[in-house]
């Protein structure tokens, strides 16, 4: 048992370093340090920096055109990236679509689609959520009716994060309402260009557009854009699902946060009052909890000695702290967080602050994070799936 | 970095385990602490299995192994609820008398390692609370030697040990951090007093009284020397807890799917489901904290220190939900003296206030605060 990275990993983490430190645009990492707002460009732009270099896939095997790191290396990219203020990558191509695509889509479909989202290019979204099926998705009611060689999809898909952008967008679809919900399922790649898709924004309670609704009216989708076999999309999914392990923690955005939080409270007069501080220390202490559980299931990884089943954990436990900083954060500002300033979200914003720039989007990230117990499986549903794992019952 | 056991590790865990298995069974314990709580018999069990030599150098016969050795006996001595003084004896005296000079080492630790001697710190004053640096008991040079006059509470083992390893103030206010030392004080010394009465997880423990009683310096670097013991101390406290917890967990798993009401294993409903989950993410933290405790004994003292109170902060909150989280879970039969469920609550409560409790480590946490943050911090 060690704690220390080895000197080869140790290297790897200063190449990745330096390349970060001379490849990362100075504008956008100042605006991931001071919360200000992202455009679709400064997130591409990054998203095609990692690509140039063929880390936009930094998850995938050399056969796919990936780096082909360990999953410690894997963790030290991410860290690197999330310490040096990178925006995070949209998660939907490179980490979530692509691992099904290598999986289980044929030739052709590797072919057309990987390359695409390795350089950053084609811009991916997720069709998963439906306003009938939250927590369980299972019960999706988008149906794909076969008509010779295309599928006919009809439906909406909901909360469907930067969609406004997208490109192509994966979907699960209902091919058929035969047996249990999850057998009549089916995994789909749809362009967005397709006519009869309509993208609604939705407003969420910071005042920001990131999510959308997607709706589908008799969309003709090719049966080759079919991922795998028909029904077997729920199996697809989940293996998306267990692929996805130690970064749905965020721990390494935490620590950055987390010095920031300090930072703020320092400036804000806070961070000389023992019962704030306190707070701060008790935060501090969770998140190193929740790196050494990751680091466990890392190590796990790369030994292949134990298995170690915390996912879900991870998500509960890195979630609740996300919100925890924010919320540390707006009350550090107090009165100071109350202003609703929504053009100081901005860079460059030249207008006049209440307080300090700091302060203005402290509320907002509150508000926003939020979101982090409800999606990806809310934190409910994880803790079935954990009793499930602890009872064996 | 890497987070497995090695082979040998993991035979040093099988062994104690099948110790425990074979010849310490609840009923044991149960009978011991009924008894009030001598375990000096259980502690030479200890001993023919090697383990109190496991931190003793191997120039002193011991075999001079490491942290996470410790950690590994540690949780399997929790595992099975072992109240031997194993943890002070066997870890701590050995961290504390590293400190000590070489004719003091060779006269001491052969026969710790072998558990001929039974030494423990006695630390623990009535107005320090747990801070280290408030040492009220005085020691003064008297005819070539030095003799010490004060008191120490609540000693582990206190009627059980041969010997005493005790903080005394040779100059300095009651609170300064200089001027401390640490002493050896045997069994039967002159101005000795002992009083030792049993403690609410079925051991023992004694009030210390010195007046003008002979001792043996062994470090005047001695406040330095005692954090040092004392976070070897939380280290092994914080794996205990982890061996305790999993056992508590398994238990209570286990009740959960046999007991029925409503005509259904009580597993069934989502209430207690839920907090079933929520005992697990304790338990995984605060294993987690535990590897990082031992695997931070190495680091330098302030780094060590920090990272210890870190440690006992999260076992500390995991240590006191899981406990009572377990019990609740059992309903009635978990209140009772006859379950084995009850004294894993109880010992999982006195861990917590040993060493340090969650709110001082807190502080002391959040009074030395970095800039920086994580495990690597």
């Amino acid at each position: 048992m060690d704690l220390n990275f080895t000197p080869e990993e140790l290297e790897f983490r200063a190449q990745i370093r330096n390349w970060v430190a001379d490849n990362l645009p100075k504008e956008i990492s100042h605006k991931v340090h001071n919360a200000l707002r992202l455009s679709r460009d400064d997130v591409q732009r990054w998203a095609k920096i990692l690509g140039k270099k063929g880390w936009h896939g930094w998850g995938w095997p050399k056969e796919f055109g990936g780096p082909g790191w360990n999953a410690i290396q894997r963790h030290l990219f991410e860290e690197e990236c999330a310490l040096a203020g990178a925006p995070r990558v949209m998660p939907f191509g490179p980490v979530m679509v692509a691992p099904v695509i290598m999986a289980f889509g044929s030739p052709e479909q590797q072919k057309r689609h990987l390359p695409g989202i390795m350089s950053g290019e084609v811009w991916w979204s997720q069709g998963y959520s439906e306003p009938g099926s939250g927590s369980d998705l299972a019960s999706l009611k988008t149906r794909a009716e076969r008509k010779g060689d295309y599928y006919i999809v009809n439906g909406q898909k909901t909360w469907t994060t930067m969609g406004q952008h997208g490109d192509w967008i994966f979907c699960l679809v209902r091919t058929s309402n035969e047996g249990k919900p999850q057998t009549g399922i089916s995994f789909l790649l749809i362009d967005m260009k397709s006519a009869g898709i309509t993208v609604r924004p939705i407003i969420t309670i910071e005042g920001e557009h990131e999510v959308n609704e997607v709706f589908f009216d008799n969309v003709e989708v090719p049966v080759d854009n079919l991922v795998g076999e028909e029904n077997k999309g729920w199996t697809y999914a989940k293996y998306l699902l267990a692929h996805e392990r130690t970064n749905i923690a965020d721990v390494n955005r935490s620590k950055r946060e987390l010095e920031r939080l300090k930072r703020i409270a320092k400036a804000e007069g806070v961070y000389d009052d023992a019962r704030f501080r306190d707070e701060i220390a008790k935060l501090e202490v969770e998140v190193i909890a929740l790196e050494m559980m990751v680091l466990r299931v890392l190590s796990a990884e790369k030994s292949g000695k134990q298995s170690l089943d915390v996912a879900g954990l991870l998500k509960i436990r890195g979630s609740e702290i996300q919100q925890r900083y924010s919320e540390l954060m707006m009350l550090a500002a107090g009165p100071y967080a109350v202003p609703y300033l929504h053009d100081a979200m901005e860079a460059g914003w030249q207008g006049e602050y209440v307080g300090a720039a700091y302060t203005a989007p402290l509320a907002g990230t509150y508000f926003n994070l939020r979101k982090t117990t409800i999606y990806g499986g809310s934190n409910e549903v994880q803790r079935n799936i954990v009793a499930q794992t602890v009872l064996g019952s | 970095m890497d987070f497995d056991f090695t082979s040998d590790q993991e035979s040093l865990r099988d062994a104690v385990r099948r110790w425990v298995d074979k010849g310490f069974g609840f009923e044991k314990r149960h009978g011991i602490a009924k008894a009030g709580g001598k375990t000096r018999a259980v502690y030479g069990e200890l001993a023919e299995l090697g383990l109190t030599g496991l931190a003793v150098p191997e120039a002193q016969g011991g075999m001079g192994f490491g942290a996470v050795d410790a950690m590994v006996v540690m949780e399997e001595l929790g595992r099975g609820l072992v109240n031997a003084p194993y943890a002070q004896g066997a870890l701590i005296t050995p961290a504390l008398l590293a400190a000590a000079d070489a004719p003091l080492r060779d006269k001491w630790l052969p026969k710790i390692a072998d558990a001929s001697v039974l030494v423990v710190l006695a630390h623990q004053e009535r107005a320090a609370r747990y801070r280290l640096n408030h040492v009220t008991t005085k020691a003064r040079q008297a005819s070539g030697g030095w003799v010490i006059d004060g008191a120490k509470s609540i000693v582990p083992a206190g009627d059980e040990a041969d010997a005493f390893i005790v903080p005394a103030r040779t100059a300095g206010a009651d609170a300064d951090t200089q001027g401390i030392a640490l002493f050896l004080v045997e069994k039967g010394a002159e101005g000795l007093g002992v009083r030792a009465y049993a403690t609410q997880d079925g051991a023992r423990a004694a009030e210390l009284t010195l007046k003008g009683t002979p001792a043996t310096l062994i470090t005047a670097d001695g406040l330095a020397t005692l954090q040092r013991g004392v976070d070897v101390g939380i280290a092994a406290a914080c794996a205990e807890a982890v061996g305790l917890m999993d056992k508590l967990v398994e238990l209570t798993v286990e009740y959960m799917n046999t007991r029925k009401q409503f005509g259904v294993p009580i597993a069934s409903f989502q209430a207690l489901r839920h907090r079933i989950a929520d005992v697990k993410m304790q338990l995984e933290l605060g294993r987690s904290m535990s590897y990082f405790a031992s695997l931070k004994l190495g680091e330098d003292a302030a780094a060590r220190k920090r990272a210890l109170s870190q440690a006992k902060v999260q076992l500390g909150n995991s240590m006191r939900f899981v406990a009572q989280q377990c019990l609740q879970l059992h309903g009635g039969i978990g209140m009772t003296d006859e379950y084995a469920g009850s004294h894993y609550f109880k010992r999982l409560t006195v861990l917590e206030m040993t060493f340090g409790d969650t709110m001082h480590h807190l502080g002391e946490i959040s009074s030395t605060m970095h800039d920086t943050a994580g495990v690597f911090a």
